[in-house]
């Protein structure tokens, strides 16, 4: 079986993937990456969402073998608990989770968002979270949790 | 079916020649934002993937001749932000900026919407307006197909990704006096599918629809051109009467059906006739701004 190896979150790491096996398993199963979270498993609601090469993308969308190579950012690639980033600050503060299993997508597309984009409009921020399904929050916090965290990040 | 082999070949000979092997069982993949789910689903019937992801040069969009040829490989993302695409190909900038939401855009090519061959891809609407070419390399040589004969039916494309591979798509440069507007209809705005998807692309001399080209997804089994209103409307002098007529023309054309997700076809038949309305609007809106801009 093949070995593949990727950067996820700045550490270099290696494990076999079957063809045909999803990043999103390889991920959860081969580097046990748990905060990678399996939703739909069809690319409707974002859960599994990770930042490959700069982009966001639906790991479950994904063959781990299309990633051999790649750099890879889980909702772990950025803050701790201890010292959380700005993005998942604001989440906290502005109470933008409830069941929280969305959250490591939407924190990772944020991220995505606020890095290519330091100061979005609501609507920039509406399409750039548009792949990420919440059944609780209706959105509205978690849209002022990512204004709030680009002024954060402004004042850094 | 168990994918037993996933192959990165490095050029396109390569990648024809590894398809002629495995006759049959082995298929192309490039966005995969498709294929993944079929193969989670058990789906698939082929058990070898071809990944074009290594094979260089078909990233590209360029410029030649006032043609752009867009790469097969070329995801949606990059269509909906090239500066070439969106100046002289709008209509499909607009058409891939709405599909799904950015993870998959990001994932997801032209060239598989095509192939996928479903009726309501909203990369594929406009390239029926654009009247598009496909470059493809099989076994045998290559050949070019028209996008109006890439369609067998519903998720069957004249295509073959076992045995044959698009390079690129080719379409021409809107140039003066052309525009094209592509517009959709949907009960959420982002990772819902569309209840109907219209582009249009229009030239005009002076005050006349010189030529006119109607495409629209999903009223039938693949995106269709309603040909006989353009017939209608060539040569007519552009006004809110005749573009009316024409909307009118397109409802009675379009054949949807009855849909849990889309609608009933009473109602999305009527809503043909508002979406093409929309569309030609719009066209209207495009002239005048590129006449101002022509002014100044």
């Amino acid at each position: 079986m093949p070995e593949i190896n990727m950067k996820v979150n700045d550490t270099w790491r290696k494990g076999t993937a079957k063809p045909g096996q999803t990043l999103l398993e390889f991920l959860r199963k081969e580097l046990h990456c748990t905060e990678v979270k399996l939703g739909c498993g069809r690319g409707d609601c974002g859960a599994c969402t990770v930042i490959m090469n700069g982009q966001i993308v639906d790991s479950c969308l994904v063959l781990a073998l299309q990633a051999d190579g790649a750099s890879i950012v889980t909702a772990k690639g950025f803050g701790t608990k201890e010292h959380p980033h700005p993005i998942q600050k604001a989440f906290m503060e502005k109470g933008a989770l409830q069941c929280g299993f969305c959250t490591p997508g939407m924190v990772v597309a944020a991220k995505a968002l606020l890095d290519k984009k330091r100061n979005p409009t609501r609507d920039e921020i509406q399409r750039g979270l548009s792949g990420n399904l919440c059944r609780c929050t209706g959105y509205k916090k978690i849209e002022e949790a990512v204004e709030a965290a680009s002024r954060a990040m402004a004042d850094q | 079916m168990h994918i037993r082999d996933h192959f990165f070949p490095e050029s396109v000979r390569e990648a024809v020649d590894l398809l002629q092997r495995e006759k049959g069982r082995a298929r192309l993949i490039a966005g995969g934002t498709d294929l993944t789910v079929a193969i989670r689903n058990g789906k698939n019937r082929f058990e070898v993937l071809v990944d074009v992801s290594k094979i260089p040069g078909l990233d590209s969009i360029t410029l030649q001749d006032g043609l752009i040829e867009i790469g097969s490989r070329v995801t949606m993302t990059q269509a909906e932000t090239n500066k070439l695409i969106v100046k002289h190909g709008t209509a499909l900038a607009e058409g891939c900026s709405w599909v799904g939401g950015p993870q998959i855009r990001n994932r997801a090519t032209i060239v598989g919407n095509v192939v996928s061959a479903q009726p309501a891809a909203d990369a594929a609407v406009p390239l029926f307006a654009f009247d598009a070419l496909l470059r493809v390399v099989g076994v045998d040589g290559s050949r070019t197909v028209k996008i109006g004969e890439a369609y067998a039916g519903v998720g069957e494309s004249t295509v073959d990704p076992t045995s044959e591979l698009v390079t690129s798509i080719v379409l021409k440069i809107q140039g003066e006096g052309e525009v094209s507007v592509f517009k959709r209809m949907m009960r959420r705005k982002a990772m819902a599918l569309p209840v109907l998807n219209c582009a249009v692309w229009i030239r005009r001399e002076k005050k006349r629809f010189a030529e006119v080209r109607i495409a629209l997804g999903p009223v039938a089994s693949t995106p269709v051109r309603a040909i006989v209103v353009e017939d209608q409307l060539k040569g007519k002098e552009i006004s809110i009467e005749n573009i009316r007529e024409a909307a009118l023309g397109a409802a009675d054309f379009a054949s949807p059906r009855n849909s849990p997700f889309r609608g009933s076809e009473a109602y999305r038949k009527e809503m043909v006739r508002v979406i093409v309305m929309d569309a030609f609007n719009e066209v209207l809106s495009r002239f005048e701004k590129d006449s101002k801009h022509a002014r100044n």
